[in-house]
């Protein structure tokens, strides 16, 4: 058989590179000076945040034992948030796969169900479920439910989209329902997926129950917010030590658990 | 149950995709309880086309196809189920699920007679259990059945497949080319084993096939199937080349054959 030369490179379009690249520049542009952002005085005025990490620095570890107890009640808020929103944000997930959904209309409200609980920011959702329940940890831990809602709802209903579907297929030709294709055909093929979103959720919420404990929701946020009104910055640095080493464990476990997973 | 089991009518059943591409073309054709039956032609000819209208994996766009004289619901729902209990389905690629022991994986097939709830708690019924391992017996590996789906051989998988039908304790068993991702010396284990199932249980047998050889080998009856349409319909130990050649539509080759030397 006659072995035909590889064709020459097609030509780029470089019209088209120069043209996005001139967009992006002029977006950057008009963005900068529209917020009054300017390199040089970011260069000017840079002493101003390195006296800020002088006075943060050596962190009070005296001031540690007093972060014990509202530590664990972040991790208490973080962790009933995790569950609470892992478990809603099942069925929310399945609904908003276009391949097991139980039709249009369904998967329609459900995808828009999903975006306005992604648009809405969990202090919004603080701010609500503290009216209803009243300041504290549990409107930390229910605004952080529907924040995993959002999180995981949105990245596994992906992971299901992109399952196979001759297993599901082989489960209703064996006679099985709705539920019983999802369990034996679609959830066995995404389950490591959800179980990583839930761990990368829970470190979220660590995170989150730290903005949260600003609002009020109790926890180590309102340690932290004390603290910083009061200009005790080696105490500010303590804690988000103490949060940096936290969320660095938990990396650690979940990657752990992923590994075991496969 | 004394009823007349497995048997299969197709009545002017046509099916047209909606990209129009036709799958089958008023099929009229009829099987007995207990055929075993293997259907040839070239791909996209319609042979799954065929298989998936039994059990309503593929909705007719016109005619009927009946199962023991009722008609195949085209939608899903409770009938559809009922109908798919006592039809088990053997696929190309096996279709486990790869995390599960073997036993799980053949439990499956008991999903249609349990109540769902015991089924999505995982609580089997001690007799649905074992008529499970009874299945795995059949196909001859009760061994593996802890084992997870993942470890075992291609064959082994098919064998597992295989087993999940037969646990439905179904009418009919439809395998869609089930020895296509399988070496020759497997593909023949297989094949030998669906004959002797058939033979053993009297369940109506369809197998989807693209070797000749192994048509000619295995079937009792072969039915030829090209465009969409019947060409074909008659004894295995009849069929000839020429008719072979109509089927294809085109002289065939040793690409059509598993066994070269067989040529």
């Amino acid at each position: 058989m006659a072995v035909s030369p590889v064709p020459d490179r097609p030509p780029r379009n470089w019209w088209l590179i120069g043209g996005v690249a001139a967009f992006l520049l002029a977006m950057t542009g008009w963005s900068a000076e529209g917020i009054g952002f300017s390199l040089i005085e970011l260069m000017c005025n840079i002493g101003g945040g390195g006296r800020l990490l002088a006075e943060s620095w050596p962190p009070d570890f005296a001031f540690l034992p007093r972060l014990a107890e509202p530590f664990m009640e972040t991790l208490n808020i973080a962790i009933v948030g995790t569950v609470i929103g892992g478990i809603l944000s099942l069925p929310v997930a399945v609904l908003a796969a276009r391949n097991l959904t139980l039709g249009r209309i369904v998967w329609f409200a459900d995808r828009n169900f999903m975006n306005v609980l992604r648009t809405l920011p969990d202090l919004f959702w603080a701010m609500l479920f503290a009216t209803a329940v009243g300041f504290g940890p549990v409107a930390g831990a229910l605004a952080l439910s529907v924040f995993t809602i959002a999180v995981i709802s949105k990245l596994w209903s992906e992971s299901l989209e992109s399952i196979d579907m001759g297993l599901p297929e082989a489960v209703r030709a064996a006679g099985g329902t709705w539920l019983e294709m999802l369990k034996f055909g679609a959830v066995p093929q995404a389950m490591q997926h959800y179980v990583s979103y839930a761990l990368y959720a829970f470190e979220l919420n660590v995170r989150a129950s730290m903005v949260l404990g600003l609002v009020g929701a109790g926890g180590i946020g309102m340690i932290l917010e004390t603290q910083r009104a009061n200009f005790e910055y080696e105490r500010v640095a303590m804690i988000i030590l103490v949060v940096l080493v936290a969320v660095l464990i938990i990396e650690e476990i979940s990657e752990a658990i992923r590994r075991r997973l496969t | 149950m004394t009823e007349p089991r497995g048997r299969i009518r197709f009545s002017g059943a046509g099916v047209t995709y909606p990209n129009g591409t036709v799958g089958m073309k008023d099929l009229d054709l009829e099987i007995e309880p207990g055929e075993f039956v293997v259907i040839v032609g070239s791909s996209g000819a319609g042979k799954s086309t065929l298989l998936r209208a039994i059990n309503g994996l593929n909705r007719l766009t016109s005619g009927t196809v009946e199962v023991d004289g009722q008609a195949v619901a085209q939608r899903e729902g409770r009938e559809l189920r009922a109908l798919r209990k006592r039809v088990g389905m053997i696929f190309q690629d096996f279709r486990l699920v790869k995390r599960l022991s073997v036993i799980n994986n053949v439990l499956i097939g008991r999903l249609a007679h349990v109540p769902v709830w015991r089924a999505l708690l995982g609580l089997w019924p001690q007799h649905d259990r074992d008529v499970a391992l009874r299945a795995l017996e059949r196909v001859g590996i009760p061994e593996k059945a802890w084992v997870r789906a993942s470890a075992l051989s291609g064959g082994q998988q098919q064998r597992v497949g295989i087993a999940r039908a037969l646990a439905q304790e179904p009418a009919i068993i439809l395998a869609d080319e089930p020895v296509a991702s399988l070496d020759p010396v497997t593909t023949h284990q297989i094949m030998r084993d669906l004959v002797r199932i058939n033979r053993e249980l009297g369940i109506t047998t369809l197998v989807n096939l693209h070797f000749l050889d192994l048509a000619r080998e295995y079937g009792q009856r072969i039915i030829g199937l090209r465009h969409g349409e019947l060409v074909y319909d008659g004894s295995a130990r009849t069929v000839t080349d020429e008719d072979f050649r109509d089927i294809y539509g085109r002289d065939f080759t040793e690409d059509d054959l598993l066994d070269e030397e067989a040529l």
